[in-house]
């Protein structure tokens, strides 16, 4: 019961973050978007793969790997994402920009 | 601070760097703490990944973990500080710090994700880039924290500067709610940067 709610919850969420791709204004907004949804979808997900899956303790620990290089690497490229697109010249729409006024 | 003048301040600023540099360097761990604690999450990792309990296989694990530990002791523990016995603190970290910053992440992810639902549906967003000011040093305390506040709700990490008396983050806010530094600082990093100062440098 538990892994079906768990499962429909993150195609839920992707479906969510797929729709803030496509309707947020700028670059930033939509890597909001991109990011927290997709964390969360995997996360859903993984979790309920792991109380699908009949196997020993030790085989379903391997999704926790799985999940903790997600958790671990997909903020770092929505980082790394939003200060390239900064250093290119991508204009946020904003109303106030804290870090134009450091750098300029 | 601002009345000394500009050739004494050069110096103080130089100063005070050495005084932070040697602080650091006394409260680092032991080098034999270091390879152990390396050896620990090395060997859990590898019973993980390999899956199987034969006495065979551990040994063997044991034995090039513990290589691997003795050349990589750096690497992984430069910046934990240090307090107390090792086991003790192994302990802790295992059974007390660990879930407790698990349990608080998932349930700020889990309302990010309903606010970012939210924020598509009805599109009431306001963003702006503000800048927070935090007292953590080390790179591995900086970037857990930059992770975290990068899955907390409606915030977003664009880059960090590294000055003597902190670390400044700038952020990206999908919902601006104040300018404030310290009302944001407090409204953005929540309970994680006091739970990463216990651990972290």
């Amino acid at each position: 019961m538990i892994e079906i709610i768990l499962m429909l919850f993150g195609g839920a969420v992707m479906l969510f973050g797929a729709l803030g791709i496509l309707r947020f204004p700028d670059v930033y907004t939509r890597l909001h978007a991109a990011t927290k949804c997709d964390t969360g979808g995997a996360m859903g997900i993984i979790l309920a793969l792991i109380l699908i899956m009949d196997a020993p303790a030790v085989v379903r620990a391997k999704f926790l790997v799985l999940a903790f290089l997600i958790a671990m690497i997909n903020p770092m490229v929505s980082h790394a994402i939003a200060r390239g697109a900064y250093r290119y010249g991508v204009k946020p729409k904003v109303v106030v920009d804290m870090y134009a006024w450091d750098n300029s | 601070m601002s009345r000394v003048p500009f050739y004494l301040k050069e110096r103080l600023e130089a100063l005070r760097e050495r005084v932070l540099r040697e602080e650091f360097e006394a409260s680092k761990l032991p080098p034999w703490e270091r390879v152990v604690l390396t050896w620990a999450v090395l060997m859990t990792f590898w019973v993980v990944v390999s899956g199987s309990f034969s006495a065979n296989n551990l040994a063997l694990g044991a034995v090039v973990t513990l290589i691997i530990a003795a050349f990589m002791r750096d690497l992984l523990t430069e910046d934990i500080r240090r307090s107390g016995n090792i086991i003790e603190k192994l302990i802790y970290f295992a059974f007390i710090y660990l879930p407790q910053y698990l349990v608080i992440m998932a349930f700020r992810l889990l309302e990010s994700n309903l606010k970012v639902a939210k924020n598509v549906i009805f599109m009431d967003i306001n963003p702006g880039i503000v800048k927070i000011k935090t007292d953590l040093h080390s790179d591995t305390g900086v970037t857990i924290l930059a992770n975290s506040i990068t899955l907390t709700p409606g915030t977003l990490t664009l880059d960090v500067k590294k000055k003597l008396d902190g670390t400044y983050l700038y952020i990206h806010w999908i919902d601006l709610e104040t300018l404030n530094r310290e009302k944001a600082g407090e409204k953005i990093k929540g309970d994680i940067e006091e739970w990463l100062k216990k651990v972290f440098w």
